[in-house]
């Protein structure tokens, strides 16, 4: 299918997180809007946020494998103590 | 120097040189070549300009460049990725830009004796994607890591976020070609052989020409050091209630005698603050986790493993609480790369604003750091309260040491400049705002800089104070080696050495 919906393309409401920041998809912080006065915020549909949050993704754990072969895991250390 | 100063011969003679498509003398290929990342006065840009760039491809080339440049007594500025921190790459006084984009080439690789060649164009992240096949690394890591070229690192005596394991640019060169003022091409190493890592025959030239920042000649090949490409990554960060205990933390963990050890660093109150308010790693972070330590280590499984025990141990009995695996694999990916990181700061009333990136990079005794941080913070401060254009990003202390990690530090105080404001007022502010940083460095026995190079205005007129008797050999051998000062001039205060 060619296309998309633009309903699905507007992020919801943002909420605030702590003092300063807010959310509006699950774990992509923004910086509050009343703060961006100078500098206005670029209007993003969801889909090219969530692109770049993969890219994000993608990078570190290219950027792990471009390393090293294995990445040691804290977490198990503490569950093996 | 000007453009018009550059006679339509010079030119010629450039382009017969080097081919008509590599002389460039338009105006965006010139202010393109101006600046670096660093904060820069963009009210005076055009007081940064080249009369001309060169893109040599081979050695000889460049000799015929420098040639040419030293018999007409025009300053010749070398540029590599032009990702430096300090003002290196920037030229001051006209003349010949000669970048080294193109010489780019992996000349040898020697899996017997563990080098490859290089030109000084290479930039480190291809060089890897090349030489994974062959399961070795060239383990030079800065934070500009996909960008920076090797040429640069060796002009400015570059630092790697794993030196404590592998050392730092000046421990991995082995040897190098270097282009000299007069156009000569010489071999410097450890010693004459060209692959030979300790030699106690004559003077230990490679590292003179190893942080000069251009001033002494241009790298045009290179033999780097191999290592096996590791078998473990393990990154570990640990969060802290207040600054006390996490440097004893960052002191413990330093000492650990891990030779896996790539690094520790400590991020104090003002640098997790800033984290808190601008990435995603440390927003959801709970209000008390106030310092932050993080510590990577590299090499087999057969010796990470055990170390990654050792370090989770040390963390929490030092009063750390692990960040998880998401915050600890995640961040440490980033560091290879913050040259990515947008640059925003903020103004004093908390709006959002672009803001360039100045890192002071001293080198600072452990024992010392509290006190350079407090004093830091407070000039930082004044100048935030008085101008309105800087912002506090906080501060971190690295392990400087190659293979010794526990004694100095790399220690950066981030402070963002909103650029657009600047005029020459703001910018004197500015210059001043560096000077007092660094006369706290040299007033708790530290280093101007630990890495990027003592170039810019608030950096370059303490050298002769650092360097105190050295200085004055640094003269003598700028003389000897550059007569006529076409040598990157202006740098390093080394114009004095031409006053007599």
């Amino acid at each position: 299918m060619f296309g998309f919906r633009l309903q699905a393309e507007r992020p919801p409401d943002p909420r605030p997180v702590s003092n300063g920041v807010v959310m509006r998809l699950d774990d992509v912080y923004e910086i509050d809007p009343d703060r961006m006065q100078i500098i206005a915020q670029q209007n993003m549909p969801v889909s090219d946020t969530l692109r770049i949050v993969d890219s994000r993704w993608e990078h570190l754990a290219w950027m792990h494998d471009h390393w090293a072969d294995h990445v040691l895991s804290g977490e198990e250390e503490e569950q093996g103590e | 120097m000007s453009v018009a100063a550059l006679s339509d011969s010079v030119v010629d003679e450039l382009r017969a040189i080097l081919g008509s498509d590599y002389v460039l003398t338009n105006k965006s290929s010139l202010f393109n070549r101006a600046r670096v990342p660093a904060p820069f006065p963009v009210h005076r840009w055009d007081e940064h300009i080249a009369d001309i760039a060169v893109l040599p491809e081979t050695a000889e080339q460049v000799s015929e460049v420098v040639k040419l440049a030293n018999a007409y007594k025009i300053p010749v500025v070398p540029r590599a990725g032009g990702t430096g921190l300090s003002d290196g790459a920037v030229p001051v006084t006209g003349g010949i830009l000669v970048d080294v984009k193109r010489m780019n080439k992996i000349l040898d690789i020697d899996l017997d004796d563990r080098t490859v060649t290089v030109q000084p164009g290479i930039n480190m992240l291809k060089l890897n994607e090349e030489l994974r096949r062959y399961g070795v690394i060239y383990p030079d890591d800065p934070a500009s890591y996909p960008c920076s070229l090797v040429g640069g690192r060796i002009g400015t005596g570059g630092w790697s976020l794993i030196g404590a394991r592998y050392g730092h640019t000046r421990d991995l060169v082995i040897s190098m070609q270097v282009c000299l003022p007069t156009g000569e091409l010489i071999e410097v190493g450890d010693g004459g052989g060209r692959k030979i890592r300790k030699s106690s025959t004559g003077f230990q030239l490679k590292q003179l020409f190893m942080g000069h920042q251009g001033s002494l000649g241009i790298t045009t090949e290179a033999t780097l050091e191999l290592v096996p490409r590791p078998e473990a990554e393990f990154a570990a960060f640990f969060g802290y209630p207040d600054y006390e205990t996490a440097y004893r933390s960052t002191g413990a963990l330093s000492k650990s005698g891990l030779a896996s050890l790539a690094g520790v660093v400590l991020f104090d109150e003002w640098k997790v603050n800033y984290l808190r308010r601008d990435d995603e790693a440390y927003i959801p972070q709970p209000r008390e986790l106030r310092c932050v330590v993080a510590v990577a280590a590299y090499g087999t499984l057969a010796e990470t493993k055990p170390a990654s025990q050792v370090i989770m141990s040390i963390g929490k009995d030092t009063g750390g609480n692990y960040l998880g695996d998401e915050v600890s694999q995640g961040d440490w990916a980033s560091r290879h790369d913050r040259y990515a990181t947008p640059l925003h700061g903020r103004t004093p009333e908390g709006q959002v604003v672009p803001m360039s990136w100045h890192c002071e990079d001293a080198a600072i005794t452990y024992s010392a750091l509290p006190m350079v941080r407090e004093e830091w913070h407070a000039i930082a401060k004044r100048y935030i309260d008085d101008y309105g254009v800087f912002d506090d990003w906080g501060m971190f202390a690295y392990t400087n040491g190659a293979h010794k990690p526990w004694g100095d530090y790399l220690v950066e105080i981030d402070i963002g400049i909103w650029e657009q404001r600047l005029d020459d007022a703001m910018w004197d502010a500015w210059v001043q705002c560096k000077r007092e940083i660094t006369e706290v460095s040299l007033k708790y026995g530290g280093s101007i800089t630990a890495c990027h190079g003592s170039t810019r205005e608030g950096d370059a007129e303490f050298v002769p104070r650092e360097m105190g008797g050295g200085f004055d050999v640094m003269k003598k051998i700028k003389r000897v080696l550059d007569p006529n000062n076409i040598m990157n001039p202006g740098k390093n205060q080394l114009d004095e050495a031409y006053e007599d």
